[in-house]
């Protein structure tokens, strides 16, 4: 079945594609680092970071159109969390309504402060969709426990991302079969549904228990001794030594001018 | 509820990582020493399972849908060190795959929703099986108030860490969000519930599984 929204274009080829994961990841989270520490206001500096993830992204050879919706799809959560800061902020007044029982006042400073949260929030996950989009995520794996992240946690994740597209399969299966069944209709009551989504969870539950347990006892029979050998082999290039150094050394650059002015 | 990047300062992000880093190193050290590295496969599968079965949403009233988080299902089932293992393998991959929560606010994240949750609902399920007695009325309230409660601790969390982080005052974003997500677990709960019952009519010797 498709599920293409996991790690789509990951596997395609470009400058970016072929640099190693760690000096992605690695600049990734000093690019984010780098947004969060800029001060509320400093548009300039928001614009330079939008231009310089721009300058990345394009050559990575991702569709802009799917990187857009893939970033604003995320941004309606952000703005959730982030919809009352403007009433709370003192300052200058922009505006003051009467909404029922409630006197809501609207300040500069607070909008000020709201357009930089969504604007932070938007640059990281843009961020994020450069590293996860020119790398995959078994070689960001592989990376990562190079950068010494815990061993059992990189082949929890390891194993997690292999049968993730298996029982996403069997989910898609199964909500084919209860949407042809008229589940959420209006004559349904909400306890049948919960029931229905409780009894689909316990059986997707005991269905990957049981293949746990067989994909165990298979690699056991196989010789498995807690180790995962791969013949992919990362390697830190000198082409990642420049982009890695000119890369950090313009956020550097970036960062300071953003404290500055 | 995931927090983005953009939200938490820098002092709060350095304090949530050191406390997420701590729980999640004793979790890899307790799940070393009990699971050995044999059945590291089976706990990667069933990480596989809590992301999958997140994908399955039902209708709430007035058109929205909601899904299950299943901190609390992974801890009643597999124990909470397991859970925060399964949860923070969870929460990173949504970080990364589906930028759902941000990587600064990561160790936010595997507090909220991993640590505090998974032990939080743990608890209240043993609790009330051990005072009111081990039979499937009790399982089924047991499970119910582990997951409203774990709900509403993780989102309090939450509440306290962008309070901390001078997003917006306490005494708004702490009822509002308990508010909210005291609503939302009470689907959590439920869910939870019918899953437990389901399992135990198909397969109960899985529930006698020895915690985490």
């Amino acid at each position: 079945m498709k599920h293409s929204f996991l790690d789509r274009y990951s596997d395609g080829d470009s400058f970016m594609h072929r640099l190693d994961p760690r000096t992605k990841f690695g600049t990734a989270l000093l690019f984010i680092l780098a947004v969060a520490l800029t001060p509320p206001g400093s548009w300039r500096a928001f614009g330079l970071y939008l231009v310089i993830i721009t300058a990345l992204l394009l050559p990575a050879r991702v569709p802009i159109l799917y990187i857009l919706k893939r970033s604003l799809v995320v941004m309606p959560f952000v703005a959730m969390l982030a919809i009352f800061i403007p009433f709370f902020k003192g300052g200058e007044v922009a505006g003051s309504y009467n909404v029922w029982l409630w006197q809501l006042t609207v300040t500069y400073s607070g909008i000020q402060v709201l357009i930089n949260i969504l604007l932070k929030s938007w640059l990281s996950i843009l961020s994020l969709i450069w590293l996860t989009s020119t790398t995959r995520l078994p070689d960001l794996l592989q990376g990562l426990e190079r950068m010494r992240m815990p061993r059992v946690l990189v082949m929890l994740m390891s194993f997690m991302y292999r049968y993730l597209f298996i029982l996403v399969d069997e989910v898609m299966r199964m909500k084919q079969a209860r949407d042809s069944r008229s589940f959420g209709g209006r004559s349904a009551s909400g306890g049948w549904q919960i029931r229905t989504v409780g009894n689909m969870i316990g059986t997707l539950f005991i269905r990957s228990y049981e293949r746990g347990e067989r994909v165990y006892a298979a690699m056991s029979a196989r010789g498995f001794d807690g180790n995962i050998r791969t013949l992919n082999h990362l390697s830190f290039r000198l082409s990642d030594a420049l982009f890695g150094m000119g890369y950090s050394l313009i956020l550097i650059f970036v960062g300071i001018f953003s404290q500055l002015y | 509820m995931h927090i983005p990047d953009g939200f938490l300062n820098v002092a709060t992000v350095a304090t949530t990582y050191a406390v997420s880093a701590g729980g999640v190193g004793n979790a890899v050290r307790i799940a070393n020493k009990k699971l050995g590295e044999k059945q590291v496969p089976l706990m990667g599968v069933m990480a596989a399972f809590i992301f999958a079965a997140q994908m399955l949403n039902f209708p709430i009233a007035g058109g929205t849908s909601g899904h299950l988080t299943g901190a609390a299902l992974a801890s009643i089932l597999l124990g909470p060190w397991a859970s925060v293992l399964i949860m923070t393998c969870v929460l990173i991959a949504q970080s990364l795959i589906f930028q759902d929560g941000g990587l600064l606010a990561l160790g936010a994240n595997i507090l909220n929703m991993g640590i505090i949750a998974s032990f939080s609902s743990y608890y209240v399920y043993r609790l009330i099986m051990s005072l009111m007695g081990n039979n499937k009325r009790n399982m089924l309230i047991g499970s119910f108030a582990g997951a409203w409660i774990a709900t509403v601790l993780s989102a309090s969390a939450a509440a306290v860490e962008l309070a901390v982080s001078g997003v917006s005052p306490l005494h708004l974003v702490l009822p509002a969000m308990a508010g909210v997500h005291a609503l939302i677990g009470i689907g959590e709960g439920l869910i939870t519930g019918a899953v437990l019952g389901a399992v135990l009519a198909a397969r109960a010797d899985l529930l006698q599984l020895k915690p985490i």
